[in-house]
């Protein structure tokens, strides 16, 4: 019970001072802000936001960061509910359950179980992030750097192969991302890697211009040149906001059980959201007393996948703080959170930075108060901002990406970087390729090789290393077996069928 | 004409070949000095380009598995290739000018302006059917942003030192 004490004699202490507070409270509400924005899901709000937190100390910048994540979260589902179009692919299942209910008038109800459901399940999470995050930590450090190597190897398996229905796509992703995060100078040997004699290529690419490019440029471009003429449709909320008692009835076990399905799904390097969201969805549509309500707008529906939704994004925090290792596109930019105040999220920081930690993991508690707060009375407040005209959001939010990319270092070539990136992000939405990957790719890449020269360097030159240590052969079965079975099944099943 | 439904991605996967290919030429022109055990800087880059080319290899395999039953249709194809709805490219070129005129721009004519520029060309670009409050909107937006950041101690480029 060592993590209780620490998070109430140090998480709470930091979480609760007043600036503290402030800092969780405008995160929050600013995520909800942005997060409700159609189209812009947590990943590209907190990629959005991160520029704001320029100024501000890393404990308050950090906890303002994880409210913001929290709030996109929360703020997606409104807009998934009213408006049908889901922010990123946790939101894919509320977008087609709750909608429904909204248009039948239910959209109250539907929010409620949302909201109600995030929180459940984000509270949840959180007492079992406290309880296993020092655990995990504590394993962390008896790991080698052929060990970490083969985790990451398992994460880049795991983001690539197993979202998504095209395996190769996902690995175009990743070997794109992996690139990128080559450019530049390479700390161990002082060499400039494909820098094509251009110096600003040389502190490598931020991950908060490709996160921007991808979701702010990208997806501008997109919309301009394929769906300028789709009009969506703003559900109105219709009767009490309040769910009824049968709605509770109906509710409660869903949101346990999809905490339960979502929070492990976090945890493992499988790629966020996607997987335990859908997973949750079939769960319910099983076990539900009125199966034939599904697809017709079931609140079991709504209430399972938030609940896994929010309890994933709260798992991806364990391998994020105890090995530095982000499992989606939203932990990433995260660690390029803490990278920017010079700070290694790892086993180490339980030890050197625990006021930060603990701050940080209570501060996750106060945000989902705050958060049910925010949403349940005050969602009719977001609800306005669903309003906003496609044509100026999309020009308010690329002002807002130009802006995060120029603020870096004040150079237009970050300007034209992101462009680029926009109009590869473009590019990827037309081939349905998943940015996942790609950024999973371009922040882990760095580190994986890190740790690969350094398990070579121990081993003297013997790549057998990582084959030779349990540990890491363990986990490099693991990750061929991700690989390697898939698309057996899906021939064996193929065979069965005829 | 005839096409297979995989040939917008088949273009793809080639270009992801060829990008592998390129950096496996910039690669063998790097230095190897600064390697330790067998492992030098251009070792990691030299297996992500490989990476590069057999999953372009891969994608390119996959599309062109769909060519042997080519058919006379439009490009709707079943081996994971999404429809082609009708891509309007003023919008995309629109867009691309704003942000570049803004990029061009921001240096001489400062935040505020150039930001209200690419806001109100994005507008343009997605068919606004409100001009005139969008390009009020738009420089609402733009001055806001600057004066904001300006107290969070973040200085933008100003046309006017301090005011826009």
């Amino acid at each position: 019970m060592e993590s209780l004490n620490a998070l109430f004699s140090v998480g709470f202490a930091t979480a609760l001072s007043l600036s503290n507070l402030l800092w969780a409270l405008l995160g929050c509400s600013l995520g909800t802000a942005i997060g409700v924005l159609p189209g812009i899901g947590p990943a590209a709000t907190v990629a959005l936001l991160l520029p704001l937190t320029a100024g501000v100390e890393p404990t308050g910048a950090l906890i303002m960061l994880a409210g913001v994540y929290y709030g996109a979260m929360f703020g997606g589902s409104t807009t998934s509910i009213l408006l049908n179009t889901p922010g990123e692919a946790g939101s894919i299942i509320s977008a087609l359950e709750g909608n429904k209910m909204a248009h039948a008038g239910r959209g109250g109800a539907a929010l409620s179980t949302a909201a109600i459901g995030s929180f459940v399940a984000g509270t949840i999470a959180t007492v079992l992030l406290t309880l296993l995050a020092p655990v995990v930590a504590d394993l962390a450090l008896k790991l080698g750097p052929a060990e970490n190597f083969a985790i990451m190897v398992l994460a880049f398996v795991a983001v690539s192969a197993v979202v998504g229905d095209m395996p190769e796509k996902g690995f175009v992703a990743l070997f794109i991302g992996l690139a990128l995060g080559m450019i530049g100078i390479e700390e161990q040997s002082g060499q400039a890697r494909f820098t094509f004699g251009i110096l600003e290529l040389t502190d490598g690419i931020d991950i908060v211009v490709v996160a921007m490019g991808l979701f702010a440029v990208g997806e501008t471009l997109y919309t301009a040149t394929y769906e300028n003429r789709i009009k969506s449709r703003l559900e109105r909320i219709t009767g009490s906001i309040w769910m009824s008692a049968g709605d509770w009835r109906r509710s409660w076990k869903p949101w346990l059980r999809g905490t339960l399905i979502g929070f492990p799904f976090g945890t493992i390097p499988a790629g966020g959201t996607e997987m335990p969201t859908f997973l949750s969805y079939s769960t319910e549509k099983k076990l539900a007393s009125h199966p034939e309500e599904f697809g017709k707008g079931a609140i079991e529906g709504v209430a399972g996948p938030e609940a896994a939704n929010n309890a994933a994004a709260t798992g991806t925090l364990v391998p994020l703080l105890t090995l530095g290792i982000p499992t989606s596109a939203t932990a990433a930019i995260m660690l390029s959170a803490f990278q920017q105040y010079n700070i290694t999220p790892g086993p180490l920081l339980f030890d050197t930075n625990p006021e930060l930690v603990w701050g940080l993991i209570a501060s996750l508690y106060i945000g989902n108060v705050m958060l049910l707060v925010l949403n349940l009375p005050l969602v009719g407040i977001w609800v306005q901002l669903l309003r906003i005209p496609r044509p100026l959001l999309y020009g308010g939010i690329v002002v807002l990406a130009t802006l995060g990319a120029y603020s870096l270092r004040q150079s237009w070539f970050d300007l034209l970087l992101l462009y680029m990136v926009g109009v590869l992000g473009f590019a990827m939405k037309r081939f349905e390729i998943p940015v996942v990957p790609l950024i999973v790719g371009l922040i882990l890449g760095p580190m994986a090789e890190k740790h690969f020269r350094r398990a070579m360097t121990i081993s003297q030159g013997d790549i057998t290393t990582f084959f030779t240590r349990p540990g890491s052969l363990t986990i490099l079965i693991i990750a061929g077996l991700l690989l390697v079975l898939p698309p057996l099944l899906k021939q064996w099943r193929a065979l069965r069928r005829g | 004409m005839t096409h297979w439904p995989g040939r917008h991605q088949a273009y793809l996967a080639i270009g992801v070949i060829v990008l592998g290919l390129a950096m496996a030429l910039q690669i063998t022109q790097m230095p190897t000095g600064g390697g330790y055990a067998r492992v030098g800087p251009n070792f990691f880059p030299g297996l992500i380009a490989a990476g590069l080319i057999i999953a372009g290899g891969a994608l390119l395999l996959k599309s062109t598995r769909s060519l042997g039953h080519a058919s006379p249709t439009d490009e709707t194809g079943d081996e994971g290739v999404p429809p082609v709805p009708e891509a309007e490219w003023r919008g995309f070129a629109l867009v691309s000018g704003t942000v570049l005129a803004h990029l061009a721009l921001i240096g001489l004519i400062g935040f505020t302006l150039s930001a209200w520029l690419l806001c109100y060309g994005i507008c343009r670009a997605l068919d606004t059917p409100r001009r005139t409050l969008d390009l009020i909107l738009s420089l609402g937006l733009a001055l806001g942003l600057f004066h904001t950041f300006r107290a969070l101690g973040v200085n933008l480029p100003a046309f006017i030192p301090g005011v826009l």
